[in-house]
This record gives C-alpha cells, structure tokens and sequence, in this order.
C-alpha cells in the first residue's frame, strides 16, 4: 500500500484538516513471496472504504491501533480515514458541518486526487463506536453513494446512549448542547438513525447494507441488542453479529476483518465509471 | 495546496520511499475571496515540478525552509519532493538506483495516483546544489520525459567537486562517497559528468528540455556554475544563466527559486 497523510483546506469545516489515505501498490510481501499482483492501469479505480473514529480520537487511530494497511491490501481496497473531532458526525448547531464535510466535501475532495471509484457499489464506511454510528449517519444520509456500512461498537442508538452518557452510566466527551440545537428532542430527527432509515425508505431511497457488531461485555451491548431490533423493524437490511469481546482495539482489529470479509469488495481495481462532476 | 506526506514501496530502490507532495487545492485565501475555482473539476491536470534537495537534506528541505508552497499555489502547479540521500540522484555504482526512481518510475507513479500532467512541456524538474545536479543528471537522461530544467546554485562540476577539498565534499563519509561512483576520480568523460552527458545527448540528436541556471557570485559553486555555462555555450546550447549576490544557502534559494517559476512557463 502507498500511504499518504494529507493536510488541506476545508472550506466546509473552515479549518486546515488531516485525512490518512492507503492506496494500493505492489508491497515488499508480494515480491517476497511471489504473489501474482495485477494493480491500477490507466482508466481502473479503486473501491474505497471511509474508516471513522471514535469518541476522544482521531483520523490516525484506525492507522495506529490496527493492521487495517494489512486487510485492505489484502482486498485492494483504498482506505480514507479522516477526523471528525467530538462532533457525533454531525452538522453541529454550535461547531463545525461534520456531516456535511464527510459526504460532500471529502468525497469530491479525494476522488480529485486518488484514483478512487465514485460509483456507490464501489464506495463503503464503518466506523468504531462514535464512529460506528457515524458511518450508518453517512450511510443513510445519503444512500445513493453508499454501498454498504459497517458499525463495530457502535453507538447507533444515539437516543440511549445520550440517556446513559447523561445518568454517568457511560463516559463520553460529547457537548450535547453544542452538537444539537435541542439535545434532549433527538428522537424522530434526522440523527436518530431509525427514524432516518424510515424518512429515506418512505422517499423510495433504497438503503445501504448494514454490519453491525458487538463484544457482548461491551458496555454498549444492550443498545446494541436493541439497535438491531429498531433497525430491523425499520427495514433495514442487517447482518448482526456478536462475539465475547469489550470496548476495546483487539475487538475493533479482529472485527473489521469480518466487516471487510461481508462487504461485497471486488478485491481488485475496478473499471472506471462515468462519473460525476 | 494539499500537503501530502507520501510513503510506498518503490521498486526501484527496493526499499520504501518518502516523497512530499503539493498538490493545488482550494485556500482559505480562495474561500474568503469567494474565487470562482476549478481544484476538482474532472480531468484537471496540473502541471508537476520535480524538486530536489541537496547532500545532508530530504524530501522535508524544500517545504519547511521555503515558501515554495505559496509559490506553487500562485502557479497551479504541483511539486513533488522526494528523498535521494547523498545519492547525487545517481544510479549508485553500489546501492540504490535514484536515477532510475526518480527519472522513471516516480513520474509513472505520480501520474497514476495523482491528476498531474504527463505531457513533456508540463513536467519539469529542479534541485538545489547536489540536486541541481540530479535534476541536470536526470533530466537530460529522461528528455522525452522532463520539458524543463534548472538548477540552482547546481553543483554542475561533480568530478571537480568531488576532489575539492570544501567541505561539501571533504565532509561526506568515505564509505559513502564510494558508494555513489564507480571512481569518483576519473569520471570525466562519462555520463555522470554534466558537460559530457550534454554533448553525447546533442551528438545523438535528442530534443533537449529548455535549460535554466541560477547561482549566487559569492558562492562556492559559482566557478563551476561559469564553467558549465562556457561549455554549454560551446556546445551551441542555449541555457537561461542568472547571477545574484548570494552565498551557497537557503536565502538565495528561497529567494530564486521563485525565479525558476518565472521562467518555466
């Protein structure tokens, strides 16, 4: 894999930003062991999988804690890994439009500059925790550009898991009132991921996939539990999984395995598409 | 300009390889001048600078001690900075083959990864002192790649330099020095000595890139510098040669490689 670590200009966040990127290139493993490797000639892209972090974090931490150069090298698959502070991975009423950065701006922004397919079968996210809500919150704002998305100990119901951060029954550095303009009404609005599922399958939007997994002695198994129920009754297409496991990297580094195993990769360059502008 | 840290493979050097890369993007500058800009525009390519650092330097130099990166986003243009060690960009006599990274492969790379031009007329390469030299070394070698070439304060005398005693040359390890030439001592007449390299070059018919020159009067180098220019002018070759007050030092560079820009077109 070729790494890159970009810094550059947001005009949406309006701050200077850093993105971590691995494309894939012939690496020393395939010469050592005589690997048949077939990578990116003119007019073939690659797929791309959006990787996001969790509360307290950062865009190095998925490139720091895990071997994810390792599996997705396995799968050609470009990774991009951006940062998205405390934000919950929204437009935030008082701070910055993470939302909005992550499914307009980025997406335009790293396609400009990496052979990256922008077809939506070509183009994933999963996320870890606060991530892990994330990535469904992209996913299912804007369902046309993704194929499929991984939750790892996610936070998907936002609802509970301000409930047990505001009862002490989990941390969390989060500012409710700077995230939200009414953070104690969050149900039946766009960040509240069964609600939102429901809205968009109303508008005949067809959903991405969905992967969700859970140690069971995490401390956000039972939301996670009850997640999937709500995700299930909205509609949505889930592959539910748990494993004995906490909140913790050896959860998040086994288990994005199995996320990259799911997901229906070409593990392998891809035919550029007509894309847009 | 977006600032990209890059490490891969490369099959050249048959070790990892680190470049610094700019590519133009959009500035808070454009952002709140409400400019009407065009950074992801499909098919944009920009136009790509090769630049190089000299001995006891990396692909670091270029960005921390210049303002390059504003120069550049004057421009619309791309720079590329990778690393060569104290290699004098060379394919070493013993160890890695830069001219061959750098000539060749890194240029096929950045045109895949990146949307940079691969026409001639955009793709040009610089250096400062050792890395005027590779950029000569290198661009003359590679003409149908590289449309342009300049060097500053170039260390366009390599055997000559070599045997001097500055401490440019007196300084570099032994072992290292002998990495680099076969027989750093008889290397006139070969393609590693510039003046050479540039006549069998005329001699076999190929499209020379244009050429610049720039180099400080109070500069070590600058005896070379005049040198090279009496050769090339002997040889009928046309070289842009601009002279400044300047030592041998990242001021004089700051300050012309704004004039490499000025003159590439």
């Amino acid at each position: 894999m070729a790494f890159f670590q970009v810094n550059f200009f947001s005009p949406t966040l309006g701050f200077n930003t850093d993105i971590d990127v691995f494309i894939p290139t012939p690496n020393s493993d395939e010469i050592l062991n005589k690997k048949k490797s077939d990578y990116f000639q003119k007019d073939r892209k690659y797929q791309v999988l959006y990787l996001l972090h969790g509360a307290y974090g950062d865009y190095t931490d998925w490139m720091r804690l895990t071997s994810i150069e390792k599996y997705a090298q396995n799968h050609k698959l470009a990774v991009v890994m951006p940062s998205a502070s405390n934000s919950f991975y929204q437009d935030m009423f008082r701070g910055s439009d993470y939302l909005t950065y992550l499914t307009e701006e980025l997406p335009k922004f790293v396609k400009a500059i990496f052979p990256i397919s922008g077809r939506r079968e070509d183009t994933f996210v999963a996320g870890l925790s606060m991530g892990g809500y994330g990535a469904v919150r992209l996913a299912f704002t804007k369902p046309e550009q993704y194929a499929a998305c991984a939750s790892l100990s996610g936070a998907i119901d936002i609802v509970s898991c301000k409930e047990q951060n505001d009862d002490g029954s989990i941390e969390g550095p989060f500012l409710w009132d700077s995230i939200f303009e009414h953070a104690d009404e969050i149900e039946g609005t766009d960040a509240d991921l069964f609600a939102l599922a429901k809205k968009q399958k109303a508008l005949g939007k067809e959903l991405p996939k969905v992967f969700q997994t859970c140690g069971t002695e995490d401390f956000i198994y039972q939301p996670n539990v009850s997640a999937h129920k709500k995700l299930l009754e909205a509609g949505v297409d889930v592959t539910y999984e748990e494993h004995p496991g906490i909140h913790d990297w050896d959860y998040w580094d086994t288990h994005i395995q199995r996320a990259l195993d799911w997901m229906p990769l070409a593990n392998n360059s891809v035919e550029a598409g007509k894309e847009e502008k | 300009m977006a600032h990209i840290d890059c490490s891969f493979y490369s099959p050249s050097l048959k070790k990892n390889a680190h470049v610094i890369v700019f590519l133009p993007s959009m500035s808070a500058d454009d952002y709140l001048e409400n400019r009407e800009v065009h950074y992801y525009d499909k098919d944009k390519k920009y136009p790509v600078l090769y630049l190089l650092h000299g001995s006891y330097g990396d692909c670091l130099d270029w960005s921390l001690r210049t303002g390059i990166e504003r120069y550049a986003q004057d421009k619309q243009i791309a720079v590329v900075m990778p690393s060569g060690e104290n290699s004098s960009y060379v394919n070493m006599a013993h160890g890695e083959a830069y001219q061959t990274y750098i000539g060749k492969e890194l240029p096929e790379f950045m045109v895949k990864m990146f949307p940079v031009s691969e026409a001639r007329e955009d793709t040009y390469i610089a250096g400062l002192s050792m890395g005027g030299y590779g950029a000569y070394r290198i661009g003359l070698e590679y003409p149908e790649t590289f449309g342009y070439i300049a060097a500053l304060s170039g260390a366009m005398d390599m055997p000559g330099l070599l045997c001097s005693n500055v401490a440019h040359a007196q300084k570099m390890p032994a072992n290292y020095k002998a990495a680099v030439y076969r027989d750093h001592h008889n290397m006139a007449g070969t393609r590693d000595d510039l003046p050479t390299l540039l006549k069998e070059q005329l001699e076999a018919g190929v499209t020379l890139p244009k050429l610049y020159m720039t180099c400080g009067t109070e500069d070590f180098i600058y005896p070379s510098n005049e040198a090279f220019y009496g050769k090339a002018c002997e040889l009928g070759v046309q070289v842009t040669y601009e002279k400044f007050p300047g030592v041998h030092g990242w001021d004089y560079w700051d300050a012309h490689i704004k004039d490499v820009l000025k003159w590439l077109p």
